[in-house]
């Protein structure tokens, strides 16, 4: 086997055409892994919110909290089904949700609207979803005008920060009492407020968006579904959280990857042109070098494995660099519209660790492949090449 | 003959490595033109959208519903020509039902008069109007879904659950990029009397017409006064602004595609500067030969540019040449009608072809420049003495 | 008026006073040259030889107004050479100098004929007169019926030669030939040297060959040995 320092001399010994194509790999290797980063990263976000052991309810045909609405009669049927938690004082662990998306005037831009999502929400909100963690302030006392917001939501609109106020409605006034936060997922990106103030500012008297309950286990699911679905006249839907905001993801995060699917196709297919070129050159100025190698004894398939790792050891190094810039995208927030639910949610880069070895591993295979006809090349070199002029 | 058609001839030295550069410069062309045309496609609404309407929706959530009477208050305010509403439906076909397209309640003919883009058959229109479940829909969606003029159809409510049967009473087209062609627009009355009492006499948004596009901000800002004291106010703003505020909700993503526009420009610069620097470094003696003969610098220079020049055009034209009829013809239709939610109209405009083309051109003499400094600055002697 | 300015009003075409030339090698400063005398008359036929690393190239570079002296006057034809800059020089170079190198004189992108104009793109003719002036070159060397031809149709016998019409092509007073029968074999070589020959003979032209080929130095008329910068004879 021909030694890789060879190779890694050869490299070194055309500076600028090494460097030229690593950074064209490493270009592409950082979209690649960007682009990835972000899709995994609005699913966290997105499913982040949901939980395996609870299900929430809405009308049967809606599609988003926001499009469904129940009358608040159905919260003792939904309750006394099969499968329903129970919390210590024996009440059903129960969430009758109001959720509203409302225009608010984003701070920074020219007078620019943006949508919030707000949710209205009982008492028994916080345990049903014991993720969400007020870490400044207070959690909001029932039946006032105190609102949490998510921390994603914190400095971005006007009055959305600890002791601030901004309106509901007109004449509806709110004021922020807490801060919370959720692992990261969308309810970062939502108002909290009283379920009853929700009701009277929008006109839903009587009503709720949706119900989320806490199941005993996630195994109790079916059993759920089927209780809930099997009464036609109150034309319900039940589904997991987590299946729920898949559904609500879904949209975006495949059109994040598919978009990023195709500016790779199209940008590694000239990244690896360019190693192509860079290595056919390689080879043909080194056809003396190759001769000799063969001329001592080195047989064809180690001069074609030799010229082959030359280009891994090329698009590596390049492709290194590129998961090190992607990972430094982790650092920044995007703010997007989520297509499903027309908010606007703060989503980020993961930093997701199989992104970013899938894509190392792909730049090293961009330079495989662009690197392998001039590896075919190089092995079949005669040793009398060594003796030409 | 001269040094710029030596130049030329020179591209064709190396065929394999030119016809290797000339195809990755080609697909980042044919790359190029689909990213630009999907931003062109996503902002063409909000530029061409028209200062002329002006669009009033609840002031707190587009999801609530403003009072019906608010439509003909409006006709009132100065500056307001034609008013019309619009309500939201929200419907799936059951047989399709992940493919999105909007359904939107309206009076016909105060519609069609306020949104006079949308191109029908009279008689059509006549139809829809005598028919309280006729909807007129968009050729786009109708090709894709295979409706015809006349046929029954039966959608899902997601707002308001329940089947609901449609009958096709027309067909519409329009040139504009800013109009959806994949819209279902039916009768308000249908919705409106067939819900409960609570929510009838409700409209999802108003749009007007205006004598004057200067003046929009101010007809604007005079609606929403109108309404300011009553228990449900008003959000008004020309179509343009509206369409503005949807595209800085997606200003990241059109953000992260201009970032890999650059990411792209790099790549190019990258290679067609790889190529002619090897092109270069591999003829220094040729150029000791041309200096020895009396050429000066400058000439070198002149030779090396133009080189990187007509490669970067010659990459141009061949990229424009496949990539031009391959979004046009191919993708932009494809786009049209799957994807017609976000790209109304994905065309390549003339622009982009021209800016496609002095992209690569220039690129190609850009990455030219130290490559033909370096050669240039060599001494006569140091250049004869390399060999090959 | 000085030693050499004198002998160049009386046919010398060449003359070199006390040239000297260094290089910098890193810290060290390389004499190649050290204070050399040389002239050359008009209608010589001048062979340099000497072992590698004697300055033969460097003097040749000289006198064909490639470099500059270190110290020392290099006048031609009446021309103070050693003292123009590089573009005075590339100017001089055009009218007054015809170059035969060892190989990969011409440009493989150019025919025959199109190489043999080259020059003459910068006395800004015409492209009908310089297409004649080529033809007639080419003639003059024997090869006018493969004008159209592309180096890599040509042996390397007619290679050269038609390098030799590209060197005269712009009627130069001077010839600077660097090894020039070196990649050739016997008979080519041979034809070459006819050539230089008749060049110098019947159309009177000066010229200074470095050369490592015996049948080439007996062509010449004379012939000066270097060795470490120091002329033998």
């Amino acid at each position: 086997m021909i030694p890789l320092t060879y190779n890694v001399r050869s490299l070194l010994v055309r500076k600028t055409t090494t460097v030229a194509t690593a950074l064209g790999i490493g270009l592409v290797v950082f979209v690649l892994a960007s682009a990835f980063m972000l899709g995994t990263g609005i699913t966290k976000t997105m499913v982040g919110a949901g939980r395996g052991d609870n299900a929430i309810v809405l009308r049967k045909g809606s599609d988003t909290e926001m499009a469904s609405s129940l009358e608040v009669k159905t919260l003792g049927l939904i309750g006394a089904a099969p499968g329903v938690k129970r919390s210590d004082a024996g009440g059903a662990l129960l969430s009758g949700e109001v959720v509203l998306v409302i225009a608010q005037d984003k701070l920074g831009t020219d007078g620019q609207i943006s949508n919030v999502l707000v949710r209205g929400v009982p008492e028994t909100a916080m345990q049903v979803r014991p993720e969400v963690h007020v870490f400044a302030g207070h959690a909001p006392r029932s039946g006032t005008d105190e609102v949490i917001i998510g921390k994603g939501l914190r400095g971005k609109y006007a009055g959305m920060d600890l002791g601030g106020s901004f309106d509901l409605k007109k004449n509806r006034p709110v004021h922020v009492v807490g801060i919370f936060e959720s692992g990261g997922s969308s309810f970062e990106s939502e108002v909290w407020c009283d379920v009853d103030t929700a009701r009277s500012s929008f006109g839903r008297d009587g009503l709720v968006s949706s119900v989320t309950v806490r199941l005993d286990s996630p195994t109790k699911f079916d059993a759920f579904k089927a209780t809930m679905e099997s009464d036609k006249r109150l034309g319900l839907e039940a589904l997991t959280e987590t299946g729920y905001y898949e559904k609500q993801s879904s949209g975006t995060a495949l059109f994040i990857k598919i978009m990023g699917g195709v500016i790779v196709f199209f940008l590694s297919g000239g990244a690896m042109i360019g190693a192509l070129i860079t290595m056919l050159a390689a080879v043909s100025q080194r056809q003396r070098e190759v001769g000799t190698l063969r001329a001592l004894g080195f047989s064809r398939f180690s001069i074609l494995t030799s010229f082959l790792l030359e280009s891994a050891v090329l698009s590596l190094a390049g492709g290194l660099l590129g998961i090190a810039c992607a990972f430094c995208m982790s650092f920044v927030k995007l703010s997007m519209m989520n297509f499903a639910t027309w908010q606007e949610v703060t989503f980020s880069f993961d930093p997701n660790p199989a992104v970013l070895v899938g894509s190392l591993v792909f730049g090293g295979l961009m330079g495989i492949l662009g690197g392998f006809y001039p590896a075919v090349r190089a092995a079949s070199v005669s040793p009398i090449e060594a003796m030409r002029d | 003959m001269g040094l710029v058609t030596i130049a030329v001839r020179n591209i064709w030295r190396n065929k394999l490595r030119t016809a290797l550069t000339l195809s990755a410069v080609t697909v980042l062309v044919i790359f190029f033109l689909l990213l630009r045309t999907v931003i062109w496609s996503w902002t063409a609404s909000a530029e061409q959208a028209s200062q002329d309407r002006i669009g009033t929706r609840h002031k707190v959530s587009f999801i609530m519903q403003l009072p019906a009477r608010y439509v003909e208050e409006m006709r009132s305010i100065p500056g307001i020509t034609k008013v019309a509403h619009a309500s939201w439906f929200g419907a799936k076909d059951p047989n399709h039902t992940d493919d999105f397209f909007s359904t939107i309640a309206v009076e016909p003919k105060p519609f069609l008069e306020v949104y006079d883009e949308i191109k029908v058959p009279k008689d059509q229109v006549e139809a829809w109007a005598q028919d309280r479940q006729g909807a007129l829909v968009g050729d786009v969606l109708a090709k894709k879904r295979g409706w015809k003029i006349g046929q029954k159809i039966v959608l899902q409510g997601t707002i308001y659950p329940g089947d609901w049967e449609f009958h096709i009473s027309g067909i519409y087209t329009a040139d504009s990029p800013t109009v959806d062609r994949s819209t279902l627009w039916f009768q308000y009355k249908y919705l409106d009397e067939s819900r409960p009492p609570r929510l009838q006499d409700q409209v999802g948004w108003i749009m007007a017409r205006i004598d004057n596009p200067g003046r929009a901000a101010e007809i604007a800002k005079a609606v929403d006064k109108k309404f300011e004291d009553r228990d449900i106010q008003t959000l008004s703003m020309s179509e343009r602004a509206l369409q503005a505020s949807f595209l800085g909700m997606v200003s990241a993503i059109l953000r992260l595609i201009d970032i890999v526009s650059i990411v792209m420009v790099l790549i190019m610069g990258l290679i067609l500067g790889n190529t002619i620097a090897m092109g270069v470094r591999e003829r220094t003696h040729e150029y000791g030969v041309l200096r020895a003969i009396g050429f000066l610098p400058k000439h070198i220079v002149i030779f090396i540019l133009s080189e990187g020049l007509f490669l970067g055009m010659l990459g141009g034209v061949i990229g424009l040449a496949i990539g031009y009829p391959f979004v046009q013809k191919g993708m932009g239709p494809a786009m049209e009608e799957n994807l017609g939610a976000f790209f109304a109209f994905f065309r390549v405009t003339p622009e982009l072809v021209v800016i496609s083309f002095l992209l690569a051109a220039g690129l190609g003499l850009v990455a030219a420049i130290i490559p033909a400094r370096t050669a240039s600055k060599l001494e006569v002697v140091s250049a004869l003495r390399r060999v090959g | 008026m000085s030693e050499a300015e004198k002998g160049a009003s009386k046919g010398t075409m060449i003359s070199l006073e006390k040239v000297r030339k260094s290089f910098q090698r890193g810290r060290e400063q390389l004499d190649v040259l050290a204070g050399l005398d040389l002239k050359i008359e008009e209608g010589s036929f001048e062979a340099l030889m000497g072992p590698s690393g004697s300055g033969k190239s460097t003097l040749l570079n000289l006198i064909a107004g490639l470099d500059q002296p270190t110290s020392g006057k290099v006048i031609i034809g009446g021309a103070d050479v050693g003292a123009m800059n590089e573009g005075q020089r590339a100017n001089w170079r055009a009218s007054n100098i015809g170059f035969v190198f060892q190989t990969y004189n011409l440009m493989p992108v150019l025919t025959a004929v199109e190489n043999v104009e080259l020059p003459l793109l910068l006395a800004k003719l015409p492209a009908a007169e310089r297409r004649k002036r080529a033809e007639i070159a080419l003639r003059a060397v024997g090869l006018e019926d493969r004008g159209g031809h592309l180096p890599s149709q040509l042996s390397g016998g007619q290679e050269q030669r038609v390098t030799i019409a590209r060197a005269i092509v712009t009627d130069p007073k001077i010839i600077v030939a660097d090894e020039p029968t070196g990649d050739l074999d016997r008979h080519s070589a041979d034809e070459i040297l006819k050539l230089l020959e008749k060049l110098n003979t019947e159309f009177g032209k000066t010229i200074v060959m470095v050369t490592h080929d015996p049948a080439a130095a007996e062509r010449a008329k004379t012939v000066h040995r270097l060795d470490k910068g120091v002329l033998a004879n």
